[in-house]
């Protein structure tokens, strides 16, 4: 309850940190802001990637329902953030370049990892039975894995030369402001924690749909 | 000019065990909480009511199927076998076997031995056919066959490799009376040193076994 | 007697010709499969024209024809065991792995056969400058093995489920975005006279690991 309460606040404040406290970088003026929102939210798509497909190599491993309850729920958190991320991102460009989808090497990283959520949970989504679904899942993400560093790092070297992008993306530069990087690692901390909470949140709902089924 | 392959010299004594062997599919209880052991030489049947979990039982003990709670061994020669190496020891013919239809019954066996990597398949396929009397339609293909030949040819392909354990569910379904009688005729030679498990309901292959594990159902599965 | 267990190469060959042989009997799938090509094909052609000059979009669309003819053929594999219900025969007789390799070599034959056609049709109809053969061999076979691992490997996994043909081509997918992407540019490039080492080196990567993680994960596909 109170961890619960304290995240709020946390998360709040930093918040409100970000628009009064925090200064702008200069390259991307009042757009600044999105970055405490639009990255950690990235990061979240790939940490709750990392721990979906940890816990189907898991499953596969010790066969017990209950890492699959975290892969699943890990998975539609993911997607979640992923959507925002993506969204945020579109937003952002928006503002800052003029259009909401270029397929710059990010944008397409973030649309991949989208197509990846959306493939797991529509396979999902087409098992009824319990353990089947849990086997099969799992094998198709312990695919995905290895899928993912290749579309990383082959992105950029086709798009670069596709579609050579002439703006400099500033999200690379970590030389910022130190108010900026403060308020920035602040966030991202928050952002794993709702992460984490969310996730219990799921695994608990799952834990007891699985029970409700077995009885 | 048949080759008469006499049962292997050495012991291949099978010993199934079931300890509180249980499974069900999603929220239907397939089988209620079982023990049992069997030793070769034996021929035991499996009984119970519908959805009871006879062909359930079967499919685990051949290693088809992982069971949900509790074990089912199988010892050859005092040695454990896993259910991934079941099939080379396992004779399965039941319901749930079907052929390529567009293969003929000699291609259907054939691809079974040598896919299994049996020495001299076509010998192999040749005295199977003999024993289940289909050698007259060897060269017909299954979608040809009716459905007592088809049973016939899934005796064929659980004989085919010689294992020391066999597996039967329903054994006696779709066949005539010469069926029958050559059904009888196998069971008997596999008990000599064989482990033979027949799930049925048919009293006349009750009479084949001399053991019987009794499955309690709730019966056609009722969910709990 | 029981077989010896070092025959998973000889199962593998066994299962591969006994698909060519089905496959040749019925032959609904290869039609069906190059009949698909072809109008992908003359789409494209039809509504594109000739493309010349622009070898970017020649090798785009290459791909593009391609990777549809995949998605549209490569579930047959397994689709055709579990319509004709005959992969409990298939797990009797062969470890999982050995079925998998099978039927992943039977794709790879299936998808050479397209390609052949497909491919110089496309080349001529869009009227592609004449291509560097090495090079452009070499782009074709090593993405064909990446996407014959990727979409065996999807096509066992979608059979057990209640989608079909659109929930593979989804799930498929992601998984070969990466091969698409390589295969593009190193077309691309070896039209425009450049050195294709770098998408020919991620193309080989990438099927090697698709292949050494399907490895590890063929042993869970059948286990109910």
């Amino acid at each position: 309850m109170i961890a619960r309460v304290l995240l709020l606040v946390w998360i709040a404040g930093w918040i409100l940190m970000a628009f009064f406290w925090a200064p702008l970088v200069p390259v991307l003026g009042e757009t600044t802001r999105v970055l405490y929102f639009h990255i950690p939210a990235a990061w979240v798509t790939v940490l709750a990637l990392g721990w979906s497909m940890a816990h189907s190599v898991l499953y596969l491993r010790r066969r017990r329902m209950e890492h699959d309850h975290h892969a699943a729920a890990a998975a539609e958190i993911g997607l979640l953030f992923c959507v925002l991320a993506t969204v945020s991102g579109s937003l952002w460009a928006k503002a800052m370049w003029g259009s909401y989808w270029n397929w710059d090497p990010r944008e397409t990283s973030i649309f991949f990892l989208l197509l990846v959520y959306a493939a797991y949970l529509a396979l999902r989504g087409a098992i009824e039975q319990p353990e089947r679904r849990a086997r099969l899942a799992a094998i198709y993400s312990a695919v995905a894995f290895v899928t993912v560093p290749f579309l990383i790092f082959v992105v950029p070297r086709i798009y670069f030369s596709l579609h050579p992008d002439p703006i400099i993306n500033p999200q690379g530069k970590l030389d910022m402001d130190p108010r900026i990087r403060i308020a920035f690692f602040a966030m991202l901390l928050g952002f794993s924690c709702l992460f984490f909470w969310m996730q219990s949140l799921r695994v608990r709902v799952a834990r007891m749909e699985h029970r409700l089924d077995e009885s | 000019m048949t080759v008469a392959l006499e049962t292997p010299m050495v012991s291949t004594a099978a010993v199934f065990e079931a300890r509180d062997l249980a499974h069900r599919y999603g929220r239907r209880v397939a089988i209620e909480p079982v023990s049992f052991t069997v030793s070769a030489p034996a021929v035991a049947a499996v009984t119970g009511p519908n959805g009871s979990g006879k062909t359930t039982l079967l499919k685990i003990a051949a290693g088809l199927l992982r069971p949900g709670r509790g074990t089912c061994a199988l010892a050859v020669a005092g040695r454990d076998v896993p259910p991934a190496e079941r099939r080379r020891w396992v004779g399965y013919a039941g319901p749930a076997i079907s052929f390529y239809e567009e293969l003929s019954v000699a291609e259907n066996l054939t691809f079974v031995a040598e896919t299994r990597g049996l020495e001299s398949p076509a010998t192999l396929v040749a005295v199977a056919l003999e024993r289940v009397g289909l050698v007259s339609r060897a060269a017909d293909r299954v979608a040809a066959l009716s459905s007592g030949m088809v049973q016939r040819l899934r005796l064929a392909f659980a004989l085919l490799h010689r294992p020391p354990v066999l597996l039967l569910d329903e054994p006696g379904s779709h066949l005539d009376d010469e069926g029958r009688a050559m059904l009888a005729r196998l069971v008997e030679r596999e008990r000599r040193a064989g482990l033979v498990l027949i799930a049925t309901n048919d009293e006349r292959e009750w009479r084949l076994a001399e053991q019987r594990i009794e499955l309690r159902g709730r019966g056609l599965g009722h969910p709990a | 007697m029981p077989s010896n267990g070092s025959s998973s190469g000889a199962a593998v060959w066994a299962i591969l010709r006994k698909e060519c042989r089905s496959e040749w009997r019925t032959r609904y799938g290869l039609n069906a499969a190059l009949l698909f090509a072809i109008t992908t094909l003359t789409s494209v052609s039809f509504a594109v024209g000739r493309l010349t000059d622009r070898v970017d979009l020649l090798s785009a669309l290459l791909w593009v024809v391609l990777l549809f003819a995949a998605l549209a053929s490569m579930s047959h594999a397994f689709v055709r065991e579990v319509e004709g219900h005959t992969l409990t025969l298939l797990r009797l007789v062969a470890s999982p792995t050995a079925i998998a390799l099978g039927k992943l070599l039977f794709n790879l034959v299936f998808l050479a056969v397209i390609e052949s056609v497909a491919v110089p049709l496309y080349l001529v109809l869009m009227g592609a400058p004449p291509p560097r053969w090495g090079a452009f061999l070499a782009l074709l076979g090593l993405g064909s093995v990446a996407l014959a691992c990727a979409t065996t490997l999807v096509g066992a996994v979608i059979a057990q489920t209640r989608g079909r043909g659109a929930l593979f081509a989804g799930v498929a997918l992601p998984l070969l975005l990466p091969v698409l992407a390589a295969s593009v540019s190193g077309m691309r490039s070896q039209w425009a006279g450049g050195p294709i080492t770098a998408e020919a080196r991620l193309l080989a990567a990438y099927a090697v690991a698709l292949f050494g993680v399907s490895l590890l994960l063929y042993d869970h596909l059948w286990e109910d």
